[in-house]
């Protein structure tokens, strides 16, 4: 059994529960019992395998990290409290003081901030490029470069980039390439098949079934070599393609906590059953009313990379062949126009999230691009007449006549 | 031979003997987590059966617990 639907409601099938439940337990609990006080011991130094303690790993959340696993076709996977906690773990484990890591300003902007706010004063230093340049790209390298990081469709620019040439930039300067694929899903596009080394996804959003927990993933594609990153150069020497997932286990995910809760990752495994379901739906929802919005006279640039008119989209149809997911961007008059639009809708919900199954709209600049400036917006290619549509899966008529409302009102 | 297990003493009454049995004679719970490692050097769960421990070998295993690791 490979295809990918059978696979997330199935997993690996291997009948371990003791009384054949078709769910296994969840276990929500933070402590777990040993026989002696040997037994105890031997499991901290890592001698034994067993759960001692949830923040640091947990029977329901491993369940989950298998199922997500089997589903990317990945090495390993470690599942963490939101999508934030994934990128932060991974660059900590990546990067050290004095290093750099090469991105874009079009990326999410609490990634921009964690870049900008968080990290930049403990001394990782971000250089920001295009990542369609891919000369830039490598410009950037040196040898205190730790990783590149894009998103797979940035978030709310959606810039569509060739994915595998950057990829293959970064290897040839031993530089591994992490992607958050959080609008993909490994369902849209399966990062292992485009080089990508770290995928981070915040499965809070597709995965969760309907915006209904938080939580963040980690896929490591087993792809890159370890031992180059200096970092990681002692963990690769004993745990080989391991080297990321046990510094991550015995080192930054467990001193950060970072760890997902036992009844989030229940939730979640239940998303992953649907999830075939309801990106196809979403995707095919977002097209249709992309392709509405453009027909609209009082509707300005429409963006959205299934529609033919997008600047990448024979690009987007190679790597997204499934559907381009459910997120779309576009321009009215000016920002008294967007809100004016906003504050007529009655289906679609005004809400800070992507990839619900409830269709929500966003004023990007306004909200999660607040603390930034105008020239810093502009940089990020943010701008006051924009608004950011996440498409759900309701009735694509309904949605195209909620939007009939809010445009009838300018 | 005189094998060490995670720093402890073992003798074996046989001249060599796989990785693979030696993880398994020794009780190794769940080899397919396990990592390990042969006088220092990392060995790949492909290389279990093929890789002879001889007389005076160091071996070292650890978990790192968690799902999804292969």
């Amino acid at each position: 059994m490979t295809v990918f639907a059978s696979q997330a409601i199935h997993g690996e099938n291997t009948r371990t529960d003791a009384h054949g439940a078709l769910r296994g337990p969840v276990y929500d609990g933070v402590a777990f019992e040993f026989s002696d006080a040997d037994a105890i011991r031997l499991a901290f130094e890592g001698r034994k395998p067993a759960h001692a303690y949830t923040r640091i790993s947990n029977p329901t959340v491993t369940e989950f990290e298998n199922r997500v696993r089997l589903l990317a076709d990945a090495f390993a996977v470690v599942a963490v409290s939101s999508g934030m906690a994934a990128i932060s773990n991974v660059l900590m484990t990546l990067a050290e003081s004095g290093a750099n890591l090469i991105t874009t300003r079009w990326v999410f902007g609490n990634t921009y901030s964690l870049f900008e706010h968080t990290f930049k004063p403990w001394g990782l230093e971000t250089r920001y490029v295009n990542m369609a340049d891919l000369a830039a790209i490598e410009a950037a390298i040196d040898n205190k470069t730790r990783a590149i990081f894009l998103e797979v469709i940035s978030n709310p620019q959606l810039q569509v980039t060739d994915i595998a040439a950057i990829a293959r930039v970064a290897h040839a300067h031993g530089v591994p390439l992490v992607l958050d694929g959080t609008v993909t899903t490994p369902y849209l596009f399966r990062s292992k098949d485009y080089g990508v080394d770290v995928e981070v996804i915040s499965s809070t959003k597709y995965i969760s079934g309907g915006a209904t927990t938080m939580g963040g993933l980690i896929v490591d594609n087993g792809i890159f070599e370890w031992k180059q990153n200096p970092r990681l150069a002692t963990s690769a020497h004993r745990f080989g393609p391991g080297a990321l997932v046990a510094t991550l286990r015995r080192e930054v995910f467990r001193n950060t906590g970072a760890c997902l809760a036992p009844h989030n990752a229940y939730l979640q495994m239940l998303g992953l059953e649907t999830l075939a379901l309801r990106i196809e739906r979403s995707s095919s929802n977002a097209l249709a009313v992309a392709a509405w919005l453009e027909s609209q006279a009082k509707v300005g640039r429409v963006n959205y990379p299934g529609l033919a008119s997008f600047p990448a989209y024979e690009l987007a149809q190679i790597q997204f062949p499934r559907g381009a997911g459910g997120i779309l961007t576009f321009e009215l008059a000016d920002r008294n126009a967007a809100f004016d639009f906003q504050n007529q809708l009655r289906l679609i919900r005004r809400a800070t999230n992507i990839n619900d199954n409830k269709s929500l709209i966003l004023h990007p600049a306004s909200t999660i691009f607040c603390e930034f400036g105008p020239d810093e917006k502009q940089a990020m290619g943010v701008s006051d007449a924009m608004l950011r549509l996440s498409v759900g899966i309701e009735d694509v008529n309904d949605l195209i006549e909620d939007l009939e409302r809010g445009l009838a009102a300018l | 031979m005189l094998i060490e297990i995670n720093g402890e003493k073992k003798r074996f009454n046989v001249p060599s003997l796989s990785l693979a049995e030696l993880l398994n004679s020794s009780g190794v719970e769940s080899i397919e987590m396990v990592s390990v490692q042969r006088n220092g050097e990392f060995v790949s769960k492909e290389e279990f059966a093929s890789v002879a421990v001889i007389d005076g070998d160091e071996i070292d295993f650890l978990y790192f617990m968690g799902g999804g690791s292969r």
